[in-house]
């Protein structure tokens, strides 16, 4: 019998218990979905931690720690395999200050090389990187730290911070004098970038991003308004080295790292973080498909059901084709080819429905908690449910076996049948 | 040429554990030659229709030998005789036994279905089988909406279509008033002449047995004495 006439054959037995077919699909269709829904919940938690970490830092930076991190050492970093750019800051550890037209901050700052940041994906709202040493780039709420503190306030209120666009306004540098009565040199730096602002709401970068290139210089400027050292004593640095290695694709992220901690650095990449995130989920989601599928097991007791009738029913049609030719395998082929049929109808309605489920919660379900925690419209930024095509893979594996193991027993059952008995079978 | 060599069969009944054998078939020896329309005739119980099974390969026998053309189907494995069953027997049963959701043209298209013939040659072969039997206006009708002789002629049609060299029958007008009996029996001996089919036909009743070549009488699971009468 060819597969073409094996398949008319199933179709023209389910058409003619339409009703009993429809009750078992339904089951198998309620079963896969619940299981598809279930995993996706865990789908959907994964993603939003995950999201939330990696928007915290970039995928592919390799922070890199150590007691000394020299410009030698960072150049033989940009040597390695799929090293994209090595960003080596030196924060400025003295305290400074910077000026524009009377309003004064206390410096957080950086020394960097414009040309590595530029490549790592240091990216600026406004204006261009640096040329000269005299540039700098600013952070987004550096004009927020710039405060006139001559200014007369009621009491409780903040002094006024500085309103005025900052592109291209020229910032006086100072460092606070530590010996008495010296008077710090002053550097004049023009603004000629402004760093795009963190992802994060609540992230405040009012950081001042000089060239490297400034910094033997403000070295010796400080080293002018600072008293001689004790002998025998280290002096305090003048910079806090900071490095980040930037990978040139998320799936060498891993050998880098291993690379670094093999040259003795210590390290911290986001994938480690995501490495642990996603042997948690994958328990996680294991589980929920395990429970999940029990659902599924449950609706095999549906389709063992409708075929173990289908056979008996049809007992002797059986007998009829066995008598006329039909050998048993062919008999077997046929009602487990009915119950797969089942799986498989039930497994792409299941699919679809999920996919509809799936989006109505993360449609409703936000408004609904934010409503509960009276911050009605305000973004979750949770992803609900998640449903990507592995899983549907999973379930429509797990839902088209378990179809055909509970049609497998029937159909061996129907291979059995005896042709005389079947022969005498009354309808 | 059907041979049946010292063929003897037992039904267990009884409970399980205790069950008591009954023996049907007594080592009864027997022979079809090609082209002969052989009844084999005997009352209820007196183990004829389990002959017929045998010889259709529904049944092993406990001991004995059933040889077609000198094929021993007794040595066959289940699958093996479905597969020499759909390619050399047809089947004529009592009860029509045809399929309910079918019509009867696809009743008659189904041993082919079964044997891979591809679809526009099956059309065409019922097509004509179904001329000529004069099955033509029936061919939409499902069996609950023909009658018991217009049933047993797609059942004699749905025996040919695959063109066996035998054909058994088990009370092939059992079901049929006597009018429509005649027209079965003269339509078996009309396909007998015709093809040269070989035909089985087990009956309990004289007329049918009447029309047969060679006719073995049977009681009690052996050939009666004298049992075996030739017509020609």
């Amino acid at each position: 019998m060819s597969f073409k006439d094996q398949i008319a054959f199933v179709r023209q037995h389910i058409r003619r218990n339409r009703l009993r077919v429809f009750m078992t699909v339904l089951a198998a269709t309620m079963g896969t979905a619940f299981l598809i829904v279930l995993a996706s919940v865990g789908f959907g938690l994964h993603k939003t931690i995950k999201d939330e970490v990696l928007s915290n830092q970039m995928v592919t930076q390799v922070e890199v720690y150590s007691e000394e991190l020299t410009d030698a050492k960072t150049d033989a970093m940009k040597k390695m395999d799929h090293v994209k750019a090595v960003v080596h800051r030196k924060q400025l550890a003295p305290t400074a200050f910077a000026e524009l037209d009377g309003y004064t901050a206390g410096l957080n700052a950086y020394f960097t090389d414009f040309g590595e940041e530029a490549t790592s994906g240091f990216k600026l709202a406004e204006g261009r990187f640096p040329e000269k040493p005299g540039e700098v780039v600013v952070g987004s709420g550096f004009a927020e730290q710039l405060i006139d503190e001559k200014a007369t306030v009621k009491e409780g209120e903040e002094l006024p911070t500085y309103k005025e666009a900052l592109l291209g306004k020229t910032v006086t540098f100072k460092f606070e004098p530590l010996k008495e009565g010296a008077v710090s040199e002053e550097w004049p730096l023009k603004i000629v970038g402004i760093k795009e602002a963190p992802g994060k709401d609540w992230a405040f970068d009012g950081y001042l991003y000089m060239d490297d290139r400034l910094m033997p210089e403000m070295e010796k400027g400080l080293a002018a308004v600072s008293p001689e050292p004790e002998e025998g004593v280290e002096p305090d640095g003048f910079t806090y080295p900071q490095v980040n290695v930037y990978v040139d694709k998320l799936e060498n992220v891993k050998s880098v790292t291993g690379a670094l901690k093999d040259d003795g650095y210590s390290v911290y990449s986001v994938s480690e973080e995501i490495e642990q995130l996603d042997v948690f989920f994958l328990a996680l989601k294991a589980g929920l498909v395990f429970v999940g599928t029990i659902a599924i097991l449950i609706a095999s007791i549906g389709i063992f059901n409708t075929m173990t009738m289908a056979v008996t029913e049809r007992t002797r049609e059986i007998g009829v084709m066995k008598a006329l030719g039909a050998g048993p395998k062919l008999i077997q082929r046929l009602f487990i080819m009915e119950s797969a049929w089942i799986g498989i109808v039930g497994t792409v309605i299941a699919v679809l429905i999920s996919y509809g489920v799936s989006m109505v919660a993360n449609a409703v379900l936000p408004v609904i908690v934010t409503a509960a925690l009276g911050e009605d419209g305000a973004d979750l930024g949770v992803t609900f449910s998640v449903i990507p095509w592995q899983l549907v893979l999973i379930a429509s594996a797990i839902s088209l076996g378990v179809a055909m193991i509970s049609g497998w027993r029937p159909a061996r059952k129907a291979t059995k049948t005896d042709v005389i008995g079947a022969l005498r079978h009354e309808l | 040429m059907i041979e049946v060599k010292g063929l003897a069969h037992s039904f267990r009944v009884g409970k399980k554990g205790k069950e008591t054998e009954v023996p049907v078939l007594k080592g009864l020896t027997l022979q079809a030659a090609d082209g002969e329309i052989v009844s084999i005739v005997g009352r209820s119980g007196s183990g004829k229709s389990t002959l017929l099974h045998i010889l259709a390969g529904f049944l092993q026998p406990d001991s004995g030998r059933v040889l077609v053309d000198g094929t021993d189907l007794t040595a066959m494995n289940e699958a093996q005789r479905a597969a020499y069953r759909l390619d050399h027997f047809g089947f004529v049963f009592q009860n029509f036994q045809l399929m309910p959701g079918l019509t009867a043209f696809e009743n008659v298209e189904l041993p082919l279905t079964l044997k891979g013939v591809p679809a526009a040659e099956r059309r065409r072969k019922v097509e004509e089988l179904l001329e000529s039997t004069g099955l033509s206006d029936i061919r939409s009708h499902y069996p609950n909406e023909l009658s018991g002789g217009q049933q047993q002629r797609v059942g004699i049609a749905r025996a040919l279509i695959t063109e066996p060299p035998i054909i058994f029958a088990d009370e092939p007008t059992g079901s049929l008033d006597s009018e429509t009996e005649q027209d079965i029996l003269l339509l078996i001996q009309s396909l007998n002449r015709t093809y040269g089919i070989t035909f089985v036909i087990i009956t309990h009743d004289d007329e049918v047995a009447a029309i047969a070549d060679r006719t073995y009488r049977m009681h009690d699971g052996e050939l009666a004495e004298g049992g075996l009468r030739h017509v020609i």
